[in-house]
């Protein structure tokens, strides 16, 4: 038994993508505790909402997060959608969900990447982040932009996808997916990878209940709490969704989940491609928010569920716009994996949370 | 045997045009719709500044004295809203991105006095 | 199918035993906020079960409250938890990893309980529109009072509690049966157009909010119909002509307005 040591990981270190300050408690070569600290980058866009109207916030919130723009800026738009009680039309929504599963795919792909590089399979993270270009092409073509695609308003989105735009989209997921298949057999059957990820990082289905856990990190527990199969907007649509889970709950699980649903959002795009209807595309908002009125949701982004709420103040200002993103959530599921395990294994593991810190602290 | 298995991708690779250009001698065509900068027909401008009141960032000024249409290319995020909400449709949104500058400084457009066009009853 | 969303007030002291209650139940924690009122901080816990969202508030928070953290039940909490300490000043004790108010690195002390000078406008402004929609309220009821009282036949324009407009044609029939033939086409063809109105107007409208631009018409309505009570009735009959026409000319532009923003 050797003298505890108290290590200190981050918020500047190689393999963190974020950052994400450790304070990592070892002895040997154990981690026995670890406490994490974010608060290095706060810059309160929630209190923005007070100096920017209802319909000026959204290009706010969708630079909560470079990844998760779109689900950030639908997530606030069906929020005051349901404040103020507007109903967008069907193919609004079937849009919204086809950019939103893009951005999944493109999300995975980039997180995938970043854990190769972790685990020092280099071709493989340069692969990685091939493919995901061909996705951010995509949107370059549809919404005009690479990241941020200020394409959702409050009561619909702005731009429509015509059918030429659907058959390149199709054409382009099929390469995608051909690519993608051979991919996924590097990372799910490769030994490289493997030695690095399985048993690494356990976490029991009944830790990852105890401790709230959202997105990918619970669901390689089988925790389902995929607010997909809740139907909101666009997904009540979809004809089957069965979330993709996985009871090992290592690292190896984590990586197995995202790659799976990789392969279940071209499935889910697809779907949605084949089955939108004509219509309109945005109805005409009017009005503010009525002095008091609240209300709340969840949306399924890549990384887990994230919480809009939403307050009104009878003005065009919103009275208060909060969002929990996934990775304040996980932070506690963290602490817990970590404890115990190697310190070599410590990036591995953060890295299979797909920690998002300026997400968690806006 | 669990090894190699990216192998058969890697070495195609060496059979496969690249995926990257070779950036300063070629570029990548401009998509029809990408957001690269607003561009403002003065010719059609009728000042009415609703631009700068939906404008998220503040970055449109309209001086309706001295006739001027001012940007700050640094402050806008090409959201598209003043494209939007043009009631003349002047405003619009160019596919090429602005150049980089070595000041902050807005780009004023001089807005010239049109005719009055008859009113519609 | 969407989420269902609950809310449910609990006191300050209830927080521990509605805690424990989610935890043995097999809630999920999702997350705690607080908003910044006027009256103080008002804290909402989250809990998730079975596709309900249950939001339990905790109204007016004082500065000198001290609330018992959740971190025994729910460990995720402690980030929120220190989170509402740094940014609102809130006093929670027990917090299983308690960063002492270093969880954020601010550049002042609870800067979410500023209250900025757009905040303070927009509330002032919420207010006076509230006052003044109320006060046209009471001179609308006042007027549609007056209007019934000299009128007993009559019925009620419209029922001012539902902010919904409905063309009513009952009472209008009536008042038709006197008038010349051409005038009756014209008065029915403007009945239509502000039925059609008042048909995209409910579109339009969400239930349970009033819409200030209708309370004024009502306004409008009630003043006019007390002013042509007092005219001889060729006159009245003209103005009312004249002011469905009005109507029939503003639907048709409300009409273009809105296929222009289809478009």
């Amino acid at each position: 038994m050797g003298k505890a040591t108290v290590i200190p990981f981050g918020p500047q270190h190689p393999v963190l993508p974020e950052p994400l300050h450790l304070d990592l408690v070892v002895e040997d070569e154990k981690v026995i505790e670890a406490i994490p600290q974010i608060g290095f980058v706060h810059r309160g866009l929630e209190k923005l909402v007070e100096t920017r109207d209802y319909n000026q916030f959204i290009y706010v919130a969708e630079r909560i997060c470079g990844i998760c723009a779109f689900g950030h800026s639908m997530g606030y738009a069906e929020t005051v959608e349901r404040l103020m009680g507007v109903e967008i039309p069907t193919r609004a929504e079937y849009l919204r969900v086809i950019w939103h599963e893009l951005s999944r795919i493109h999300s995975h792909i980039l997180w995938m990447g970043l854990a190769a590089d972790a685990f020092g399979f280099e071709s493989l993270f340069m692969h990685c982040w091939r493919l995901r270009e061909r996705v951010l092409d995509i949107f370059e073509k549809t919404t005009g932009g690479r990241v941020i695609f200020s394409v959702v308003k409050v009561g619909g989105v702005v731009r429509d996808i015509d059918k030429l735009q659907f058959n390149e989209i199709k054409r382009v997921l099929e390469g995608i997916k051909h690519d993608y298949n051979q991919l996924c057999k590097a990372f799910l059957k490769d030994t490289s990878v493997k030695n690095r990820t399985v048993g690494v990082g356990y976490i029991s289905h009944e830790d990852a209940l105890d401790l709230s856990m959202v997105g990918p990190f619970a669901r390689a527990s089988s925790v389902n709490n995929d607010s997909r199969c809740l139907g909101n907007g666009g997904y009540k649509f979809l004809s089957d969704f069965q979330p993709i889970m996985d009871g090992q709950g290592d690292c190896y699980a984590r990586v197995k989940v995202r790659a799976l649903e990789v392969l279940q959002s071209i499935d889910i795009i697809e779907e949605m491609i084949a089955k939108i209807p004509e219509g309109d595309i945005a109805v005409p908002v009017k009005g503010s928010p009525a002095d008091g009125a609240e209300s709340s949701n969840v949306v399924e982004q890549p990384r887990g569920e994230c919480y809009y709420y939403a307050r009104g103040n009878g003005s065009k200002y919103l009275e208060r716009m909060r969002m929990r993103t996934p990775t304040s959530q996980n932070l506690g599921g963290m602490t817990k994996v970590l404890a115990g395990c190697d310190l070599a294994d410590v990036n591995m593991i953060v890295l299979t949370i797909d920690p998002c810190i300026s997400c968690t602290e806006r | 045997m669990g090894s190699f298995k990216l192998g058969a991708m890697t070495l195609g690779g060496l059979f496969k045009k690249p995926e990257t250009i070779q950036y300063p001698a070629q570029t990548k065509p401009m998509p029809a719709g990408l957001k690269g900068h607003v561009v403002n027909d003065v010719e059609t401008c009728i000042l009415c500044s609703i631009c700068a009141k939906r404008c998220p960032t503040s970055a449109i000024e309209v001086d309706k004295k001295g006739r001027t249409w001012a940007i700050n290319r640094f402050r806008c995020v090409q959201c598209g809203s003043c494209v939007r909400e043009c009631p003349k449709q002047c405003l619009t949104m160019d596919p090429h991105y602005a150049s980089p500058a070595t000041q902050m400084e807005p780009s004023v457009f001089d807005v010239p006095e049109h005719e009055k066009v008859q009113a519609e009853v | 199918m969407t989420v269902q969303t609950e809310y449910l007030i609990t006191a300050i002291d209830g927080i521990p035993e509605m805690s424990k209650k989610r935890k043995a139940e097999g809630w999920r924690f999702v997350q705690l906020m607080a908003v910044n009122t006027e009256e103080g901080i008002d804290l909402i816990y989250s809990f998730m079960k079975d596709g309900v969202l249950q939001n339990n508030k905790i109204e007016h928070v004082m500065k000198t409250d001290v609330i018992p953290s959740i971190t025994d039940d729910f460990f995720a909490a402690f980030v929120f938890e220190n989170e509402v300490h740094d940014l609102f000043g809130v006093d929670i004790r027990g917090i299983a990893i308690d960063f002492g108010g270093n969880f954020y690195a601010l550049a002042q002390s609870e800067p979410m309980t500023i209250i900025s000078p757009a905040q303070k406008a927009a509330r002032e402004k919420a207010r006076a529109a509230a006052i003044a929609k109320a006060e046209r309220a009471k001179k609308a009821a006042a007027a549609n009072a007056a209007y019934v009282m000299d009128h007993p036949g009559a019925k009620p324009a419209r029922k001012a509690d539902d902010g919904l407009i409905k063309p009513s044609t009952e009472g209008f029939e009536e008042k038709l049966k006197g008038m010349d033939p051409e005038k009756v086409a014209r008065v029915r063809a403007a009945m239509a157009a502000k039925a059609r109105k008042a048909a995209v107007a409910n579109a339009e409208f969400v239930e349970g909010k009033k819409s200030v631009e209708e309370d004024e018409k009502a306004a409008k309505e009630a003043a006019l119909e007390a002013k042509l009570k007092d005219m001889d009735p060729e006159k009245a009959a003209k103005v009312r002509a004249a002011m469905a026409a009005k109507a029939a000319k503003e639907a048709a532009a409300a009409e273009g307005n809105d296929a222009k923003e289809g478009e």
